[in-house]
């Protein structure tokens, strides 16, 4: 076919979809595919946001709740009346936070976006950009099987060429001719599903440009060629989880799960499918008052509030469903609670500096400007792609793949410090503590994510090697220096110490613990300054040596990461020794900071146990395993300063 | 975690009998052509009308049972609009399958298929069968070479409306090695088989690959797939 009648047809195809929403339902009797068009079902299936549902629904809202959202109603109508005054800024916040009250969310929605002053500043604008649309966009065919697929289950879009799906599609053509750098992604439909919702066809139309060009929201970086704000925001999420809950990071790594197969349409439409509808559109009043930040603390809240359940499923599938579609079926929290701890995680991470990502880079904003017209090239016209990645989509990959690998890294790493049981009967023979009736505490610094992660590796591997009972295979390993060594992407290698990666419950662990997070611990117990005492080594200590700095003791060149200051204020018992000052400064000078580790006798309210040691450790990020004279005396990573261990 | 070990079968010394391989495997190919149905089918035997599009990927499992060999799919559905390729090299990096799905009507979504009873046009933004064959040639060209691709030709429901003839695809898919059925999400045709025909053809020898893309990751001791419908 030449290309002459290849474009005739694709603007035939155009004009004949167009042609048909246009038409609109009444005029297509008898041409609309019966299955295309599911029969209408009864209104009790019907919740009050215009869902239907398969069962019957349980219950009308409480009268109790209805009531209150009446009182409520009498005082926002009272506030829009005036919504320049200051009683209303000062209000405002407050009550949106307490949800808009559903039928007034279209008039609050509307002020939030300005869509009135925007709608009078821009008079037959939007009847201009669809006409254009009809005759010229090349994104009609995708939006129109999209239409076809969003909120189906929602009474406005159930019939096929209803009303309302013909003005999703009309918004959605006149938006990718207006914006021309966007178009049309996939995504964008949700956006203005929800919006027509709430508003008619052209106040949701200003309200999507809103929503992606306006510096509160942005949303045009999500949705361009490369998504380069997606990667933005995706980095981001992952610092927040690694500072604030490095566990369930790792255990994402683990099975290998990325933030952007989880999370992404949170950041691409809010939520939208996500959690419940009616958490959703909460997170939407908030999200247009205070912007994108509010994308970022909702992200770590859900997480935050769901981490324990998320930290027992393992296996990736588990947790994406979990995660993607039984929140969205039931997010197993009051909305009020949700939106309570919403505003605290707001302001937990404004603490850190990390409620915000930064201004957006100029490649996230729109370069042309809207509203012109700009001629699709052939190829868009006739839908042929494009035979090489742009710059912009090279760079996406980029990242998202550098992100990947870096997460199979962290998790090569991971599984390398597990893959060995440290196991009783290495402490049986080896290294019995004497320092019962003692806990401490251990101050690390966390060096992720710098250059030292090769230490990181090369220390891990070390305490492998070291623990290496059963690790048989060391010797086929080649130099432990090559290993480290080994770039970011080739760490296949290390997966062999994956083979014993254990799945025992660890009984030592003692999550329930309650203590000061300032780590003199709250028992009122004396503070002695000590160091790990050391035992002879055994033949399960490590066989070999390895280029690298002097260390603390000879036996322990390849493991020894823990290292203990000593506190001469405090009465030291006389079994434990402290460690010497030239050990002490050989630390500081690697890590910069010095590692203070407390030991606790158990006398007063202590509540450790006889014959435990107690672990805390503040820093967030350090994995370390805890390791006495070249053994691991503890599998698990110290990785929480929430959490104490107790060791046998 | 579940303690029995996959439902394999155990032997009087209660060593488990079959081998258990895990395989990644990437859904490519044009929107709305039916990857993320297939997928609904295969693993959870569902089918709705009005799949949600997928936006950026969807990850699901299934197990199904050879032999000798149990085979654990991770399954990777992709977006198929134009804008979510570049991200598609991160689903398909180390996968060891892939299926490659077109639509046998060659059609848009389902307005555009109402339409064509009236108007019998080839829609040519819409030729999902070239664009299935781009997929697999980026997958030749990028994809593990020992990758086991197979070619779908979904929707075979519609036969009245198709586009792309059984032989032709046949013919393509014979050319380059590919597995070829046709299949619908909509009535299950072809839709186990596809991936059985895959899992079998997947090498699933012991030490294959060492953990790349070459072969089967064996399952490490502790590593339990979760217990699944099969071998029952």
């Amino acid at each position: 076919m030449n290309e002459e009648a290849l474009l005739s047809r694709a603007s035939e195809e155009r004009e004949l979809i167009f042609e048909r929403y246009e038409r609109g339902r009444e005029n297509l009797v008898g041409q609309i595919d019966p299955w295309e068009d599911p029969e209408f079902e009864e209104y009790h299936k019907t919740d009050r946001y215009g869902f239907i549902h398969d069962e019957r629904l349980p219950q009308k809202t409480a009268p109790q709740k209805v009531n209150a959202e009446v009182e409520r109603e009498k005082k926002w109508i009272k506030m829009l009346s005036q919504w320049d005054s200051p009683s209303t800024k000062e209000k405002l916040h407050r009550r949106i936070y307490k949800g808009i009250p559903l039928s007034l969310r279209m008039n609050v929605w509307s002020k939030l976006l300005d869509i009135n002053r925007i709608k009078s500043e821009n008079i037959g604008k939007y009847q201009k950009m669809l006409k254009l649309a009809k005759a010229w966009s090349t994104d009609v065919r995708q939006i129109d099987s999209d239409v076809n697929r969003q909120f189906r289950e929602h009474q406005f879009y159930r019939e096929r060429y209803s009303e309302k799906q013909c003005s999703l599609f009309n918004v959605l053509c006149a938006y990718s001719m207006f914006n021309s750098e966007v178009g049309y992604c996939q995504g964008m439909s949700g956006l203005a599903g929800v919006l027509l919702m709430y508003m008619d066809e052209e106040d949701a139309f200003w309200a999507l440009a809103v929503l992606l060009t306006d510096k509160r929201y942005a949303m045009h970086g999500l949705y361009i060629e490369g998504f380069p704000k997606l990667t933005r925001f995706l980095e981001h999420h992952d610092k927040i989880l690694t500072k604030f809950m490095p566990k369930l990071k790792q255990h994402f790594d683990k099975f290998g799960l990325d933030a952007i197969l989880y999370s992404l349409k949170w950041f691409f439409v809010c939520f939208v499918e996500r959690v419940p509808f009616s958490l959703c559109l909460r997170v939407w009043d908030i999200y247009l008052l205070d912007g994108e930040r509010v994308i970022t603390a909702m992200a770590y809240t859900i997480l935050k509030l769901h981490k324990k359940t998320i930290m027992k499923l393992n296996d990736m599938d588990l947790i994406v469903n979990y995660i993607q579609v039984k929140l969205h079926k039931d997010f197993g929290y009051e909305d009020d609670v949700v939106i309570y701890h919403l505003e605290r995680s707001m302001e937990e991470l404004k603490r850190a500096k990390l409620d915000y990502p930064g201004q957006p880079p100029p490649s996230e904003l729109p370069k042309r400007s809207l509203g012109m017209f700009v001629e699709p090239d052939k190829r868009s016209k006739i839908g042929q792609r494009a035979e090489n990645f742009s710059e912009r989509e090279k760079q996406a990959r980029a990242a998202v793949i550098s992100r990947r690998e870096k997460a199979e890294l962290d998790l090569q790493v991971l599984r390398a410090s597990q893959s060995d049981t440290v196991s009783d009967k290495t402490l049986a023979c080896g290294a019995p503590l004497r320092t019962s009736q003692a806990s401490m505490d251990i101050h690390l610094e966390s060096p992720i994510p710098s250059p030292n992660i090769k230490d990181v590796i090369q220390s891990r591997k070390h305490s492998e090697v070291a623990s290496g009972a059963r690790c048989d295979s060391v010797s086929g390993l080649g130099s432990r220096r090559s290993l480290a060594d080994t770039s970011v992407t080739s760490t296949a290698d290390l997966s062999v110490f994956s083979s014993g990666r254990s799945h025992a419950p660890d009984n030592s662990l003692d999550t329930h613990s309650i203590v000061s997070d300032d780590g003199t611990g709250s028992d009122g117990s004396g503070i002695c300054g000590m160091s790990i005492q050391r035992a002879p080594s055994t033949a399960h200590s490590t066989p070999r040596g390895t280029p690298h700095p002097p260390s603390v003791s000879p036996m322990s060149d390849d493991v020894v990461r823990i290292h203990v200051t000593y506190n001469p204020l405090s009465a030291s018992p006389s079994h434990l020794q402290p460690i010497s000052p030239s050990k002490m400064k050989n630390y500081n000078e690697i890590h910069h900071k010095p590692v203070s580790l407390g030991f606790y006798t158990s006398n007063g309210n202590n509540r450790s146990t006889d014959n435990r040691i107690r672990i805390q450790v503040p820093s967030e990020e350090l994995l370390t395993p805890v390791v006495d004279s070249g053994r691991i005396i503890n599998q698990r990573y110290i990785e929480s300063h929430t959490e104490l261990y107790d060791l046998k | 975690m579940a303690t029995n070990r996959s439902g394999a079968s155990q032997r009087p010394n209660g060593a488990p009998q079959t081998k258990v391989c895990q395989f990644k495997l990437v859904l490519l190919g044009e929107s709305a052509v039916g990857k993320s149905s297939l997928v609904l089918r295969f693993v959870k035997g569902q089918f709705h009308e009005y799949q949600e599009s997928t936006i950026g990927a969807a990850f699901l499992t299934q197990t199904v049972c050879l032999d000798d060999t149990t085979v654990k799919f991770e399954i990777w559905d992709t977006a198929g609009q134009e804008r979510y390729h570049s991200l598609a090299p991160m689903y398909y990096r180390g996968a060891q399958a892939a299926i490659v799905v077109y639509d046998i009507t060659n059609q848009g979504g389902a307005g555009v298929c109402g339409m064509r009873a009236i108007f019998t046009i080839e829609l040519p933004t819409r030729d999902t069968f070239g664009r299935a064959k781009n997929w697999v040639k980026e997958l030749q060209r990028q994809a593990s070479p020992s990758i086991v691709i197979a070619l779908a030709g979904n929707k075979s429901d519609l036969a009245a409306k198709r586009m792309v003839e059984f032989d032709e695809a046949q013919a393509y898919a014979d050319e380059n090695g590919l597995l070829f059925m046709e299949t619908s999400a909509k009535t299950a045709m072809n839709v186990n088989d596809i991936f059985l025909a895959i899992a079998n053809k997947l090498p699933k020898s012991e030490g294959a690959g060492g953990g790349s893309a070459a072969g089967a990751r064996r399952l490490a001791d502790g590593e339990q797939p979760r217990s699944s419908t099969c071998c029952k």
